[in-house]
């Protein structure tokens, strides 16, 4: 008897080539990547149980859990809105459902989606242009600043996006993140991919998600 | 057209679904067949003001009832169903 | 050729580039021009008077505007894959080797056999088509249409596929701002400055609309300086976008437009990985539109000979480009604005034959003019033109007196006065008022947000137009409480307002064209007053007077004007046209985008997918899904080859199947019991822990919605399953029921579709296979794992998975789930681990297969027209509780004993393939409608039966099992004889599956 292995593979790893993309003369205005190595768990409060689990939330993780579309920074994890009375818990992989089982007990359902969605970050100086053609949000800096979250639809399906802190890099852009279906993924980074491509594409290795 | 979801703001058409009259209320379990025939079948043709039922499927998974006006598209209101999120409903 | 052979350029002048000459070629013969030239104003720089032949009378036309409006100068652009038929000479930037070709000709532009047709004209009258080709309809398709279609269309779709790509953006702002001329510069200007994120849309490559034309001074400077200045101001103000080569072609819904970029159509072909054009969504809270006015034509006869061009447009072309559309030119005007072009004549150094004002005596500045050019000035009308292809011929006038007057010029230029452009504003059917003043339409009635301004809004002295603009920017930027300085308003000292009597038409015997493009004559219109079509829109529909590309832009109001003489009302009260988007023609592929070819929708991969891929599978669309349909092996000749071996080795063995497609959900939270109990027909809140049911959705109606498997995995968590292709909307049906219909039940859903990879392991030695797979420790026996359990599992490795004791294909099956991100090493494991037991991937045909010989319904029989006894699943309806469907289930209709139901159907000559959709009918009896007892709904060549078998919907079915019927399939002209029997083909007492 062979014993099993368990391979993780993600939606994209079996296209993912790191490198440039489109445009090659000038440097990239836009990066790309995969953020792998996360577990995601959905949070839905039960009935007349929003307060508990916000309550619940600044326990568990320091910070009151998003009651309009944000994304907010907390202990080892990132909460973002997801919809009414409903959030998403991002950390890094570990043991974060436990974590949430153990906090939102009796107060909310919970379900893991770690690998329903595939998590992506855009940046650069041209992240709005090329977001511009495929999502239908204003993410001008005054309507979506650092923090905000949306859930809306790309290629008529539905995606979580969230603009994270500015780049450090030299350009200072806006970094955007991008939760979307797994079963989605190879087809939404193939029109990213075009719809980036006259900008310069800097596809980045795929890296752990680190919070 | 743009419908403002109460939770997500305004967004465009497309990330909605339109069901129809939100005025229908689904009957008892023993209304009999006249009332469910009328609740399934029967519908006002509106010119002007109407409820509507439209689901946010494409954002916040939020049914939303749209006080809309049917000729000039007007969207007078939107709110969410009483079933939104974790609101809690007393029968 | 070379830049010298530009006959008709002037020596200086003009905004174009001459340090950039250019060559280009129009119907195969080439020219010169320079960067900043349009094709239309290369072609006059070039003495080209003929470009193109008319739409219906194949009369030679000329240029007659320099504007998008432009009815004649419809061409060929490009070749080959990127040519594009009946675009306007007069937008399309001129580029270095540029081609293009005249339409509507053959076998060219000076001889056209079909010109004809003008000898013909007395019959193509309007209404012609609808009166001749109404009888006999079967001479349609063999006469009428193919010399309709030869006589007429026009320019040529290019047959290849279009190598450039598409695609489309959204774009938001606070205000847009419709136009880039002096208006729109101001109210750009006013609502940046006070701090509103401004758009400003400009159809032309560059800012300053008609001040590139007229000229003028503003706030002291030259206009082009004053461009220059407001141009540079607005780029450095961060949220202010400045959009040219982009028309704003519909307004529609709470602040939503459409805007056509053309990218790239200066160029030849676009640089590498950028669009052709680009269609925008563009979302504002308030519109200006500062969208000009368009001067329009006088009718008369002869008016469409070519030479014959509106004044503006000569303007445009001496001032703009330096190219004089004629030598010597003749004024025919009904307002002082028509005057300027005198001006720009004499300034140019040609040669002014005469103005025909149709108003009074000419002033005594205009007759010092005259006297000093030497000109004359004529009081009166042109009466009619002659000339042909080469141009005109004579200009003869009609003295106000009764005398006559003969001019003779190879150019006429033509103002009839000015139409603000209402196309935005009229829209959302804002109906356009009437202006006495000005003799024309102003916007009325706009959406909500828009407001108009300048020209656009029937002022039409520049430093009105810089007012207006100012303040209507100014106001939106005020209205939504940006307090910025806003500044004073620019302005002008042009000449004092101008007087216009109006003049729509000189009556005359000669043809006298109202709708150029549409070849719609002023006899067009008389005709249809008479026979009854005096309503604007029957007037539209009956002479197809501006149905054309251009909307009749140049030609619908002296069509309405014409009208009201002959019926003695007033213009308004004729009537007012309103336009629908799109405001000018829109590229299907600019619609479509980037979807098309392998990008004409998203597609879903299972988890499986590049492992399927690697052995070869062969994938089927389903919905968005790719499915592995069969995985062909080396030496199969065909699919039902592939197929029949997967089905066997299941059966005989074991196989496995990616079915991740079905749609998952997570029910949580205290009532999930209760609230599945009332959007299932059975009873779910009894189900146990750690079983699994099958369960039926009805729609309230009482039809059959969804199947599917529902399992309880903890008292207050079910994992609900829906078909693959109702996943969104049984999703969104729940969230009807959650949060609409019982927003009083505790109950929480998730879709967790994309989570789980999940697989389907079928046959008797399915349990051999698990062993391999899953740890040890679990009981895997019938006693450990019975039939219909479900619950979760470790796997060897450490892996937990979710274990499911269901099967669809009547085999001892499970399904297996594990996270998604693990569904490619299970696919991969299950090959190694049951290399031993011949284990057999199987696709979607194999299980179609399977199904079928288990009598399982599916897609085919859940067709939204089925009840739950129709599908012999009625007594799963519970009696003990309501649900959706229920009272309607049980109307008399839906119960009836007549009623398809679902049986199994075997041909009698087994050797016989039996065909879906094949019509069931009583034997002896003739099909027909009355006859007709239900159809062949499903279909497979049973392996194990060894013959075709299928499943049917048949009026009283169930009481028919053994009886010999007749299968009709007119489609395929096959009539057989078929015997009805037990749905069940394989299996019936179900012993393999719980074995
Ligand atoms: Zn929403």
């Amino acid at each position: 008897m062979v014993e099993p292995s368990w391979t993780a593979t993600t939606p994209l790893s079996r296209i993912y080539a790191p490198g440039r993309h489109g445009v090659k003369n000038d440097a990239a205005r836009l990066s790309m990547a995969e953020l792998t190595g996360f577990e995601l768990v959905q949070v839905m409060a039960r009935r007349g149980m929003w307060s508990p689990t916000d309550q619940a939330c600044r326990e568990a993780y320091g910070q009151a859990a998003p009651a309009k579309p944000q994304a907010t920074r907390a202990e080892g994890a990132l909460l973002i809105w997801s919809g009414p009375d409903q959030i998403f818990v991002l950390s890094p992989r570990g043991s974060s459902l436990e974590r949430a089982r153990l906090a939102f007990a009796g107060m909310a359902s919970l379900s893991d989606q770690s690998d329903g969605r595939t998590l992506l970050r855009i940046s650069g100086i041209k992240a709005r242009d090329m977001l511009a053609k495929v999502c239908s949000l204003d993410l001008h800096p005054a309507v979506f600043p650092a923090g905000a979250a949306a859930a809306t639809s790309i290629d008529h399906t539905s995606v979580n996006l969230w603009r994270g802190e500015d780049s450090a890099g030299d350009d200072g852009a806006a970094v955007f993140y991008l939760l979307v279906f797994s079963t989605f993924a190879e087809s939404l980074w193939h029109t990213l991919l075009d719809s980036g491509a006259e900008y310069g594409i800097a596809i980045d290795a795929a890296t752990p998600w680190q919070g | 057209m743009r419908i403002a979801c109460p939770f997500c703001g305004p967004r465009e058409n497309s990330e909605f679904s339109y069901l129809g009259d939100a005025k229908p209320k689904r009957p008892g379990p023993d209304a009999g067949e006249d009332a469910v025939y009328e609740y399934v079948y029967l519908r006002d043709n509106v010119a002007g003001e109407m409820a509507e039922l439209w689901y946010h499927g494409g954002g916040c998974r939020a049914w939303l009832q749209v006080r809309r006006n049917t000729v000039t598209h007007e969207i007078l209101s939107v709110e969410p169903a009483a079933g939104a999120g974790a609101a809690s409903v007393t029968p | 050729m070379s830049a010298a052979d530009q006959t008709q350029r002037l020596a200086k002048g003009g905004l174009i580039d001459r340090s950039k000459p250019l060559g280009f070629s129009f119907d195969g013969k080439s020219f010169a021009g320079y960067h900043g030239d349009t094709l239309a104003s290369a072609l006059v720089a070039n003495g080209v008077r003929l470009v193109g032949r008319s739409f219906k009378y194949h009369r030679p036309r000329g240029i007659l505007t320099a504007g998008s409006e432009e009815p004649n100068a419809l061409v060929e652009l490009r070749t080959g894959a990127r040519r594009e038929p009946n675009t306007r000479a007069t937008t399309i930037e001129l580029y270095d080797g540029l081609v293009a070709a005249s339409q509507n000709r053959w076998p060219s532009l000076d001889f056209d056999i079909l010109s004809v047709n003008q000898l013909a004209s007395p019959i193509l009258v309007a209404g012609f088509y609808y009166k001749t080709f109404m009888w006999p309809a079967k001479l349609w398709e063999a006469l009428y249409e193919p010399l309709i279609r030869r006589a007429a269309g026009l320019g040529r779709a290019a047959t290849q596929s279009d190598p450039d790509h598409y695609e489309k953006a959204w774009a938001h702002c606070d205000v847009l701002v419709v136009g880039g001329g002096p208006t729109g510069l101001a109210a750009a200007l006013a609502a940046g400055r006070a701090g509103a994120r401004v758009i400003l849309c400009e159809e032309e490559p560059t800012l300053g609309g008609r001040l590139l034309s007229d000229g003028g001074t503003i706030d002291g400077l030259p206009a082009t300086d004053w461009i220059a200045q407001a141009a540079d101001e607005l780029s450095a103000m961060l949220d202010v976008r400045i959009m040219t080569r982009t028309t704003l072609t519909g307004a529609y819904d709470h602040g939503t437009h459409a805007a056509l970029e053309r990218v790239n159509d200066h160029l030849p072909v676009p640089p590498e990985h950028q669009p052709r054009q680009r269609l925008w969504r563009i979302v504002a809270k308030r519109t200006v539109v500062a969208a000009g006015a368009l001067e329009r034509p006088i009718v008369f006869g002869g008016n469409d000979v070519p030479g014959i061009m509106l004044a503006s447009a000569v303007r445009t072309y001496i001032n703009r480009y330096a190219a004089t559309p004629a030598k010597r030119l003749a004024l025919f005007t009904n307002n002082d604005d028509g005057w300027k072009t005198v001006d720009a004549a004499i300034a140019a150094g040609l040669t002014v034959a005469g103005v025909v004002d149709a108003r009074q005596e000419a002033s005594a500045d205009q007759r010092a003019l005259a006297s000093k050019h030497g000109f004359a000035v004529l009081n009166g009308v042109v009466d009619h033109v002659d000339g042909g292809r080469k141009g005109i011929g004579s200009i003869e006038v009609a003295l106000a007196g009764g005398a006559r007057a003969t001019l003779e010029a190879d150019g006429l230029a033509v103002s009839g006065g000015w139409n603000p452009s209402v196309g935005l504003t009229s829209q959302h059917r804002g109906r356009p008022k009437w202006r006495d003043d000005i003799a024309a339409f102003v916007p009325d009635g706009a959406p909500p947000g828009m407001s108009a301004a300048g020209a656009a809004n029937g002022a039409f002295l520049l430093t009105d137009c810089l007012r207006e603009g100012h303040s209507a920017g100014a106001a939106a930027a005020a209205d939504l409480g940006f307090g910025g300085s806003v500044g004073a308003a620019p302005s002008s000292d042009d000449a004092p307002a101008s007087s216009l009597t109006p003049l729509w038409h000189v009556a005359g015997k000669k043809k006298a064209f109202v709708d150029f493009q549409n070849d719609v004559t002023a006899s067009d219109i008389a005709l249809a007053a008479r026979e009854g079509f005096q309503s604007v829109e029957h007037l539209k529909r009956y002479t197809t007077l501006g149905m054309a590309t251009d909307q009749g832009k140049s030609s619908n109001l002296q069509g309405l004007a014409i009208m009201a003489e002959l019926t003695g009302r007033s213009i308004p009260q004729t009537g007012t046209t309103i336009y629908r988007p799109p405001y000018v023609p829109v590229a299907i592929g600019a619609l479509a985008g980037h979807h098309r070819d392998e990008n004409f929708h998203s597609v879903r991969l299972t988890p499986s997918h590049h492992w399927a891929a690697e052995r070869g599978a062969v994938f089927v669309d389903t919905g968005l899904w790719k499915r592995a349909q069969w995985y062909p092996i080396k030496g199969e000749k065909d699919w039902l080859e592939s197929v029949t071996r997967e089905v066997k080795a299941v059966r005989g063995g074991v196989g496995f199947c990616d079915v991740s497609t079905l749609g998952k959900i997570d029910v949580h939270g205290p009532n999930a019991g209760t609230f599945l109990d009332r959007v299932y027909i059975n009873t779910f809140s009894t189900l146990a822990v750690g079983k699994a049911r099958y369960g039926l959705m009805l729609r309230e109606d009482g039809m059959v919605y969804d199947d599917g498997t529902t399992s309880r995995l903890a008292e207050d968590h079910y994992f609900l399953t829906t078909t693959t292709a109702k996943a969104g909307l049984v999703m969104q049906h729940l969230e009807f029921c959650r949060q609409v219909l019982f927003p009083e039940l505790d109950v929480q859903l998730t879709s967790v579709s994309d989570q789980w990879a999940q697989f389907s392991i079928a046959g008797p030695r399915t349990r051999d296979l698990l062993c391999e797979i899953v740890d040890p420790g679990e009981d895997l026996s019938n006693e450990g794992f019975p039939f219909m359990a479900a619950r979760e599992v470790l796997l060897r490795g450490g892996l937990k998975a979710r274990l499911f004791r269901i099967s669809f294909s009547g085999e001892m099956a499970f399904e297996i789930s594990v996270p998604a991100r693990f569904g490619d090493a299970l696919a991969r494991n299950m090959m190694i681990a049951g290399e031993q037991f011949g284990v057999t991937p199987y696709g979607t045909e194999a299980l179609g297969v399977m199904r079928v010989e288990k009598g399982h319904v599916a897609g085919p029989e859940l067709n939204g027209m089925t009840t739950a006894a129709d599908l012999g699943l009625g007594k799963m309806m519970s009696t003990k509780k309501d649900f959706i469907g229920r009272v309607m289930a049980g109307r008399e209709a839906l119960v009836a004993a007549d009623r398809q139901v679902v049986v199994g159907i075997k041909p009698v000559d087994k050797a016989r393939r039996l065909r879906s959709g094949a019509h069931v009918i009583r034997k002896g009896e003739i099909p027909g409608p009355d006859t007709d007892g239900g159809y062949v709904t499903s279909v497979c060549f049973s392996p194990m039966l060894g013959q075709w078998i299928g499943l049917g919907l048949v009026s009283r079915g169930r009481e028919r099992i053994g009886e010999i019927a007749s299968a009709h399939d007119p489609l395929r002209g096959e009539d057989y004889e078929i015997e009805l029997c037990h749905p069940v083909f394989y299996d019936p007492e179900g012993g393999r599956q719980r074995g």
